[in-house]
């Protein structure tokens, strides 16, 4: 029903020459895919509200956009999350958001890939669900304890507004919301979220008080004593977006064989592949000042480590430091900016008696 | 010659120190003839904002016992506001360690001016005994069989 909507939606923007394009994802026999249509009856093929997200769409704007702007007046749908990525991409200057207009709607989480995979479940469940103010257990971990569930004034340019509504309403972000919904001829509507908001946020702050790692090298070790070393997390973050990685090739840290042998003697042993861990904690240095908290890296993990409890938790600390929240405002992300007076604690010798 | 080591326990920290103020520092502490300790191992580099914090963490695994960062007081930096971009670095990278339950005191970021030989004698002697005090860091035992 909701998706039909949608497609109504899509169409008629078509017709009114709107747009000339739509991101979406559709599905595939056993997942869902993001696909880019251009012509209006190809709109059935989509599902715009889809129960699993395979990759981030925000992502996937930043690989047809990197280059040039969008040539045509494109429609993107996307979670709240993949918003706020958008949102912090165009912060780095990897998403031209020209001619680009992004719809967003009330997030009733999305289920492992690999669980969908091996047991299908319909958007109407997880979406019935909502309605009843119930999280759907089988929904991703970083969905349960997701912080802004719901479409965020500013951030992106249409709301579809699915909770507490009979019918569903539709509301703008921005002015290129109110102005394409106002050519759309649709009145905007209200809706009330906060309920939906807060079982989240109550989630969140039981989460992060309890999943904490701690412990040092051993907990971080035993944490990640199965990691793989694939890089897949990385791959799959939205925000490593850098063309050359520290820990891709490996040719900043290579050494010969002399120094192996040498780390081998002093640390009682050494594990091979190097730099398992570091490559994890270099990337928390690196990105989590801008976790949004998709949590697909802990969904592209192949041994299935709770990744999201070490990005997500650690990234909160990184941003309560800054007070910054990526993607809800339009704040300088922390790793581009700076003030003068600030940060004085981190300067100096520790002092007597601490 | 373990037996040596037990007995006392010399630390080994990599200090990356700015072109423009630390390193001069450390020169001029050279020949005023100042004491400060051997556990230091400095690196040049041409700003503290150059030092990416991946480098530091890096250091502390490969087996320094602590890090320093030195750079330029703020609003002395020789390219304007590069302190200010590596204290934002630090404060991120001491972060991710203490949230994780490591000791974020190894390591350290110093403002040192090309004119304070005494200051960096000083600093280098303090935060060696501090680091003495603490002992061997066990951040050198990420990615090996080592360790409790």
């Amino acid at each position: 029903m909701y998706n039909d909507k949608l497609r109504d939606f899509i169409k008629s923007a078509f017709e009114k020459k709107l747009i000339e394009a739509v991101m979406a994802p559709a599905p595939t026999k056993d997942s869902y895919t993001y696909a880019l249509i251009t012509r209006k009856e190809d709109v059935d093929k989509l599902t715009p509200i889809a129960p699993v997200m395979q990759w981030n769409g925000a992502d996937m704007l930043r690989r047809i956009t990197r280059l040039k702007k969008s040539g045509r007046k494109l429609l993107a749908i996307l979670r709240p999350c993949e918003t706020r990525t958008f949102k912090e991409l165009v912060k780095f200057n990897q998403i031209n958001p020209d001619n680009i207009t992004i719809l967003s709607y009330d997030c009733p989480g999305t289920v492992h890939a690999r669980e969908f995979k091996n047991e299908k479940i319909s958007e109407e469940e997880l979406i019935e669900k909502m309605k009843k103010n119930e999280i759907s257990e089988k929904v991703r971990d970083s969905c349960n304890v997701c912080e802004y569930p719901t479409p965020i004034k500013g951030v992106g340019d249409i709301g579809f507004g699915i909770i507490g509504v009979e019918e569903p309403v539709f509301f703008s972000l921005s002015d290129n919301g109110k102005e394409f919904l106002k050519n759309m001829g649709i009145e905007e509507g209200e809706r009330d979220d906060t309920k939906w908001i807060e079982i989240h946020r109550n989630n969140r702050e039981k989460w992060l008080k309890e999943e904490r790692i701690k412990g040092g090298t051993k907990g971080i070790e035993d944490f990640l004593s199965s990691c793989l070393n694939c890089h897949n997390c990385k791959d799959a973050c939205p925000i490593c977006f850098c063309k050359e990685c520290f820990f891709e090739d490996h040719s900043v840290f290579d050494y010969e064989s002399d120094k192996y042998f040498r780390w081998a003697d002093e640390k009682s042993g050494i594990r091979l592949p190097t730099d398992k861990t570091l490559f994890h904690l270099g990337r928390l240095i690196h990105m989590g000042t801008s976790c949004i908290g998709c949590g697909l890296c802990q969904q592209a993990c192949p041994m299935d480590i709770p990744l999201y409890r070490l990005f997500g938790i650690v990234g909160n600390d990184l941003q309560k430091l800054f007070d910054y929240k990526p993607g809800v405002n339009d704040d300088i992300p922390p790793v581009m900016d700076f003030r003068e007076e600030e940060l004085q604690d981190f300067e100096g010798l520790p002092e007597e008696g601490d | 010659m373990n037996e040596e080591k037990e007995k006392e326990f010399e630390p080994v920290i990599v200090g990356f120190f700015c072109n423009w103020c630390t390193s001069a520092a450390a020169d001029m502490a050279g020949t005023a003839r100042l004491h400060y300790p051997p556990s230091i191992r400095p690196i040049r580099v041409m700003c503290s904002s150059t030092v990416d914090p991946v480098y530091l963490i890096r250091a502390l695994q490969e087996g320094a016992d602590a890090t320093i960062l030195g750079g330029c007081h703020p609003g002395d930096c020789h390219y304007i506001n590069g302190n200010y971009k590596a204290r934002r670095r630090v404060a991120i990278v001491k972060t991710v360690l203490k949230s994780l339950g490591f000791d974020d005191e190894r390591i350290l970021l110093e403002w040192i001016s090309g004119s304070e030989g005494p200051k960096f004698a000083r600093v280098m002697n303090e935060y060696t005994e501090l680091i003495k005090k603490k002992g061997p860091s066990d951040f050198k035992y990420i990615d090996s069989l080592g360790g409790d």
